[in-house]
């Protein structure tokens, strides 16, 4: 009798260590790799890369896994603390330094030496080499992409005001007068500027003269001359008539107010128009792009990028895999191959988004052969000559979350604007500050 | 002890502990531990990736020096107020209905048990839309242009109506089985003396239902304190009542997975389990007075 419950946890037992050795390895002999992403939007162009890898490489199986943007970050980092990261996965800009300068990413300086000396300097931009590096200068990801802000706008409101279309020479009182005038004219709301930091106040802020951090990246500029001029006109645009205000845009994301055709113009990021124009038949042809309008009379200092009252900002990604992974080996030779040409072209040619690669990054006009309605394309690509990189250092992801909230107050009334700001310099000073004596 | 326990008695102390191994060990693993952890990491600051460094009561006294953290608590205890005493005071109508003499009551009780069935995410986007200012049916119905989710003043209000709607069914049932518990020869008896309904209403049915209340008001305060979904779903970050509305632990998930901040998150859940507990505490003290064990 007694030796029933003994055999019974001896057999659990044996039962649960074969569920838990099962996982190890797989039935085909073939090495399986993960590659996690957060826009599902890019999966075929991401599948199509996987495809043309294992084709040359029939041993390997690639499974491409797609999850929400704020999941993404959450499921990253318990994974890398108990050492399961993907194999393969996209790494950002805001996050890269926190994972890099923790050891967490794989350094892929040297991945291609046997290829071709200085292999990223010839290939890719600066600002995609700086999106992927660590804070001591190595890189932790092969660059992925790169993209900039754009002004979006509605033909059909533009005519029926009577006002030309949005030229290169547009200027931040062009802006504010068209608008005034759609709305007179059409009582639809003109300029949407919501609270949004890269397709929002960055841009105005870097036009007017003034910066968001300094090149270094260690003191915040929030409180200098241009960036409270850049701050105080995009925030003060809400207080128009033609611009709806903050309760409106947490409610209604001022897309789905411009393409319910409720507003005349807003800031998109480039990533998106591929599924804008998938998304929303009804609307092809009765808009398009324009360069971001520029700043006529910019405050210059020497932290000023000097660029005539021009800018947008631009980021990019990179693929990165686990510094302890364990598929390292192979999952770095696919990451290599994700930075060739090759590959950055079919990562193009899908609309996934612009190759980072010098020389590719025209192969994602394809994105749009389809459509019979043409956006004016170029835009994007010339406002790469001034775009700035997106703001980040590595105490990003402690200051993001906190300068939301100040400005947020600033919309909401609860404090003026000067008074956040000087809270927004603050709380980035003491983060970074804090940040750089911990390392 | 076990020694004086015959070889019998001895083996069925065996198998009653193997029996409960799988509970006790799921609470140890799933529960005893992280909140073990929880408690450790409280007094930490997380510098990354699982790292902590021992602070002492540094996150307590930053979390007590913060106006947000004040208002958090208040939003939850104010979010209570709202949604505990009319959701139970509904759930119980609702139950008494169901349980009268009414035609299709079948079909009466899955309606009202639906909201459950749904997912949580997909209520609270349905509301989204109902609550939106500008194209949202109840502004339409009301011919107002109220700012119901994103309005300081309308925005817990508007959380503790979706909340209300979604738990009004599970609590209805609940009661149900209650109030299907009391004997009729009771309600007879009653009839007889002459008693109205009302009177009936205080006399028999509250007393006799107390116990199924009781449990219920504990599970709906514990359920109310933990609110964090529905806000999570329903206000978007850049919401300008966000403040006005986050409960303890969607401050929580802001510090902890947002921010990074984990240490400081933890104080934070240490708190709201204190909170629970001095209330759970309360109520069991305060039962003494009105639910009814013995008829």
């Amino acid at each position: 009798m007694s030796k029933v419950p003994s055999l019974t946890v001896a057999g659990l037992l044996f039962i649960l260590l074969l569920s838990i050795t099962g996982c190890g390895s797989s039935a085909d002999g073939k090495t399986h790799l993960t590659f996690q992403i957060w826009d599902v939007y890019q999966r075929p162009g991401m599948q199509a890369m996987c495809d043309a890898y294992t084709a040359q490489h029939p041993d390997v199986v690639i499974d491409v896994q797609a999850t929400s943007w704020s999941e993404y970050w959450t499921k990253l980092e318990a994974s890398a603390e108990s050492n399961t990261m993907p194999d393969i996965f996209w790494m950002h800009t805001n996050q890269l330094l926190y994972y890099a300068d923790f050891g967490m990413l794989a350094d892929v300086t040297d991945l291609y030496e046997d290829v071709e000396a200085n292999y990223y300097e010839t290939h890719f931009s600066e600002i995609s080499r700086n999106n992927a590096s660590g804070s001591d200068g190595r890189l932790y990801g092969v660059p992925k992409d790169k993209d900039n802000g754009l002004l979006v706008y509605n033909k059909e409101m533009f005519d029926a005001a009577n006002v030309p279309y949005p030229t290169d020479d547009w200027t931040w009182e062009d802006l504010t007068d068209a608008s005034q005038k759609i709305y007179d004219a059409t009582g639809k709301y003109g300029f949407m500027a919501y609270n949004d930091d890269q397709l929002g106040y960055w841009c105005f802020v870097y036009q007017a003269g003034g910066h968001i951090l300094t090149a270094d990246r260690t003191q915040a500029g929030y409180t200098n001359p241009g960036s409270v001029k850049g701050m105080e006109f995009y925030v003060n645009m809400q207080k128009e008539d033609w611009c709806p205000d903050q309760t409106y845009f947490a409610e209604t994301a001022p897309g789905t107010a411009f393409f319910s055709e409720a507003g005349a113009m807003y800031l998109e990021g480039n990533w998106n128009l591929p599924q804008l124009m998938e998304n929303y038949p009804e609307m092809r042809g009765k808009w398009d792009l324009a360069k971001l309008p520029k700043c006529a009379d910019p405050i210059e200092d020497s932290e000023s990028l000097d660029q005539d009252g021009r800018a947008t900002m631009s980021n990019g990604l990179c693929y990165s895999t686990a510094a302890r992974g364990k598929n390292r080996e192979i999952a770095l030779d696919v990451i290599k191959y994700f930075g060739t040409e090759e590959a950055q072209r079919i990562q193009g040619e899908n609309g996934a988004a612009i190759p980072a690669y010098i020389g590719c990054e025209e192969t994602w006009r394809s994105a749009f052969d389809s459509y019979d309605e043409k956006l004016n394309l170029d835009v994007i690509f010339d406002q790469f000559d001034y775009a700035v990189q997106a703001v980040y250092n590595s105490a990003s992801p402690k200051w993001k979350s906190q300068v939301l909230d100040e400005l947020t107050s600033v919309y909401a009334g609860g404090q003026d604007l000067m008074t956040g700001l000087e809270n927004m310099q603050r709380i980035v000073n003491t983060e970074t500050a804090k940040k750089l004596a911990d390392d | 002890m076990n020694n004086k326990l015959s070889a019998a008695a001895r083996r069925e102390e065996y198998w009653g502990w193997f029996m409960v191994a799988p509970t006790i060990i799921g609470l140890i693993v799933l529960n005893l531990w992280p909140f073990v952890q929880t408690l450790y990491a409280s007094f930490c600051e997380h510098l990354g990736f699982g790292h902590y460094k021992f602070i002492g009561i540094q996150n307590y006294v930053n979390m007590f020096r913060n106006a947000e953290f004040w208002k958090a608590t208040w939003n939850t205890i104010f979010f209570c107020i709202l949604t505990v005493p009319v959701g139970i005071a509904l759930a119980l109508l609702v139950a008494m209905l169901l349980n009268a003499k009414v035609k299709f009551k079948g079909g009466f009780r899955t309606i009202f048990f639906l909201p459950l069935v749904c997912a949580p995410a997909a209520i609270a986007m349905v509301w989204r839309w109902i609550f939106n200012g500008e194209y949202g049916i109840l502004n339409q119905m009301l011919g107002a242009k109220i700012q119901w989710i994103t309005d300081p003043k309308t925005a817990v209000l508007a959380v503790a109506i979706v909340s209300v709607w979604s738990s009004i069914g599970y609590d209805a049932v609940l009661l149900l089985a209650g109030l299907q518990n009391i004997p009729k020869t009771l309600y007879e008896a009653n009839n007889i003396d002459g008693a109205g309904k009302v009177r009936q209403f205080f006399t028999i049915t509250l007393p006799m239902v107390s116990p199924t209340l009781f449990s219920v008001l504990i599970m709906r305060l514990m359920a109310s304190m933990k609110v964090y979904d529905l806000i999570y779903m329903m206000a978007d970050e850049t919401n300008p009542a966000l403040t006005d509305m986050q409960s303890l632990m969607y401050l929580f998930y802001r510090s902890s997975f947002v921010a990074g901040d984990r240490g400081y998150g933890s104080a934070i859940v240490i708190w709201t389990v204190g909170l629970i507990l001095l209330v759970t505490l309360v109520q069991f003290w305060g039962q003494k007075k009105w639910v009814t064990y013995d008829i």
